[in-house]
């Protein structure tokens, strides 16, 4: 029932048949074009009188990717948490599917910048993947062999099969990161949000990670990463969303890419000579958390 | 050489010897219940000891323990049940510090320091009130396994039940938010309430622990059997396992050291338990040292 609603959609979003949430039993009428659509999103922290986010609309098209940039500070993290719902925002909308906040638990999925979990918890890697099915599972049910089955997929597709037995504590931090994209990728999601899925994390990890967008982009999973590597966002990304508090661009890398957008982002860490950008990370700032140096890209 | 060869004949004696010994103290009334007590009590407290050593809550699970004694000090008084008293204090507390911990103006341990100390000096000093007050608070204190009637094994058996088919119903929802509250939250769990459901499951355990080791020493059966399956397993699941057994078997042992060598009885639970600990953490170093 679910599965075909979700094929009569113009496009169907996974080839997996996701739809097991309310979006399914409503029909594939709300499945709108835009798959993530933010209207006048306003968010200020308890302790400040300074908006995080000030009135950023924007949409995302099914299955596009999206590198979500800006200096430290500039709000990316926020932006994330309160599309997922762990910030809680003063004004604005979040439509998923044309479909208000609150419907989309298993269908968007969320892997922040570094876990803060306890990893001496006695958890194996697949138990940890396999937390990425509850919200499909629902109250009581325990995970089946369909279960199983995504998450042991998840764990090959980050090259993790060999370790799903493992406690979660005993693996390199670069093989955690992928941990928790696996739990995400076994969620099944339509929309994925990454925060700052490459920084300080091993190449080998980087390389998956990658791979992953690859593999994403087949599914038409729309994807929003906040990045740091503005290489990466020009070269590997379908739009690049400029961010600092505002939306300062938004669009393909060489329209966001310009002298007069950048310098407005990064002020005096930017540095533009003859095509090229140079923006300096070291500034110290709440949010760093890695002390990265120079990065490159072209303008 | 031929020494080393086991006499043949002093096996079966020491058999028969130990089965004598395991079955005399069942012969009374108040050692079959006291050990249907002490295993049920142990295997219960084992399993939500898990969630109190991996969520750091051994210093909680104490304070409520010894919050809970003002409920038990005003039954006694007014000559109500015990236990009734214990678990209405006891659900009053799990909701106080919740709704204390939620507004994060004192730093948790904090506040729970200060509950704890108040109402342990309000529960002393409401049955220093009474005649017969050393005798009743070390009962209350340290418990009486032996004195424990049907009617408290009944109830010691439903709460055990209502607690552990919670904990096995719940057992995604409780691991996750424990494991990693971030998920749950973008899972849309209520992850406030499940926080609560476990103090009520911790509380609750705690009551039916009461009358087997009191409230000085229930906080011990909750910490030490499941630290000592966590240093053994590294899944959930068989640290429940593990610290249930770990815990019903320390407490029925427990009971046949109290009798045998005449201690009090929920001393002797908590001290077999320290030492195995004790055995187990040592076994592991020292396999660790070596190449």
């Amino acid at each position: 029932m679910s599965r075909a609603a979700a094929s009569a959609s113009p496009a169907p979003p996974t080839p997996t048949g996701a739809f097991l949430g309310e979006a399914a039993q409503l029909g594939s009428e709300h499945l709108g074009p835009a798959h993530l659509s933010v209207q006048g999103l306003s968010l200020r922290y308890p302790s400040s009188d300074v908006l995080a986010l000030d009135s950023l609309s924007f949409e995302v098209p099914e299955g596009e990717q999206v590198a979500l940039i800006g200096p430290n500070g500039a709000g990316k993290s926020s932006l994330l948490k309160a599309m997922v719902g762990l910030l809680r925002f003063q004004a604005g909308t979040v439509k998923v599917h044309g479909l208000s906040f609150g419907h989309d638990r298993d269908c968007v999925a969320y892997v922040p910048q570094r876990e803060e979990v306890d990893w001496r918890f006695p958890v194996s890697v697949l138990d940890v993947v396999l937390m990425g099915r509850y919200a499909r599972l629902g109250w009581l049910r325990r995970p089946g062999r369909a279960d199983r089955e995504a998450a042991a997929e998840a764990l090959a597709a980050l090259g993790l099969a060999d370790l799903s037995d493992r406690p979660i504590g005993d693996l390199s931090g670069g093989q955690q990161q992928r941990v928790f994209l696996a739990r995400a990728l076994a969620q099944e999601p339509h929309i994925l949000l990454l925060d700052e899925p490459f920084t300080g994390v091993d190449p080998v990890s980087q390389e998956r990670v990658l791979a992953l967008l690859a593999e994403l982009r087949e599914r038409r999973v729309t994807v929003i990463a906040a990045t740091h590597d503005l290489e990466l966002a020009a070269e590997r990304f379908d739009r690049v969303l400029l961010l600092q508090r505002r939306l300062l661009a938004y669009g393909a890398a060489a329209e966001v890419f310009r002298p007069e957008t950048i310098k407005a982002a990064y002020g005096h860490q930017a540095l533009l000579a003859d095509g090229w950008l140079l923006v300096d990370r070291r500034i110290p700032s709440p949010s760093a958390n890695a002390a990265g140096s120079g990065q490159g890209g072209p303008s | 050489m031929a020494a080393m060869a086991p006499p043949a004949v002093w096996l079966p004696i020491a058999d028969l010897a130990a089965w004598a010994a395991l079955l005399e103290p069942l012969s009374y009334g108040f050692m079959q219940r006291g050990l249907l007590a002490a295993l049920m009590v142990g295997a219960l407290c084992g399993v939500v000891g898990c969630y109190v050593v991996l969520r750091g809550m051994a210093f909680l699970g104490d304070a409520m323990a010894h919050a809970i004694l003002p409920g038990v000090a005003l039954a006694y008084l007014l000559g109500m049940d015990l236990l009734l008293g214990a678990a209405a204090a006891a659900l009053l507390v799990a909701v106080l510090i919740s709704v204390v911990s939620r507004q994060g103006r004192l730093r948790e341990d904090t506040a729970i320091g200060i509950l704890f100390a108040g109402a342990l000096s309000l529960g002393v000093a409401l049955i220093s009130s009474s005649r017969s007050y050393a005798v009743d608070l070390g009962h209350i204190l340290f418990g009486n396994i032996l004195a424990i009637s049907p009617a408290d094994l009944r109830l010691i058996g439903g709460l055990g039940l209502g607690v552990l088919g919670l904990v096995l119903l719940l057992y995604k929802e409780l691991l996750l938010v424990s494991f990693d509250p971030v998920l749950a939250a973008t899972l849309r769990l209520p992850v406030e309430r499940l926080r609560l459901l476990l103090l009520v499951l911790l509380a609750l355990t705690i009551v039916a622990g009461l009358r087997a080791v009191g409230v000085g020493l229930v906080s011990a059966l909750l910490v030490t059997p499941a630290a000592t399956a966590s240093l053994l397993t590294r899944r959930l699941a068989s640290m429940m396992r593990l610290a249930a057994v770990l815990g019903a078997g320390c407490g029925v042992a427990g009971l046949y050291l109290s009798y045998y060598l005449n201690v009090a009885s929920g001393p002797a639970v908590v001290l077999l338990s320290t030492v195995v600990f004790a055995v187990v953490y040592l076994g592991q170093q020292a396999r660790r040292s070596l190449p």
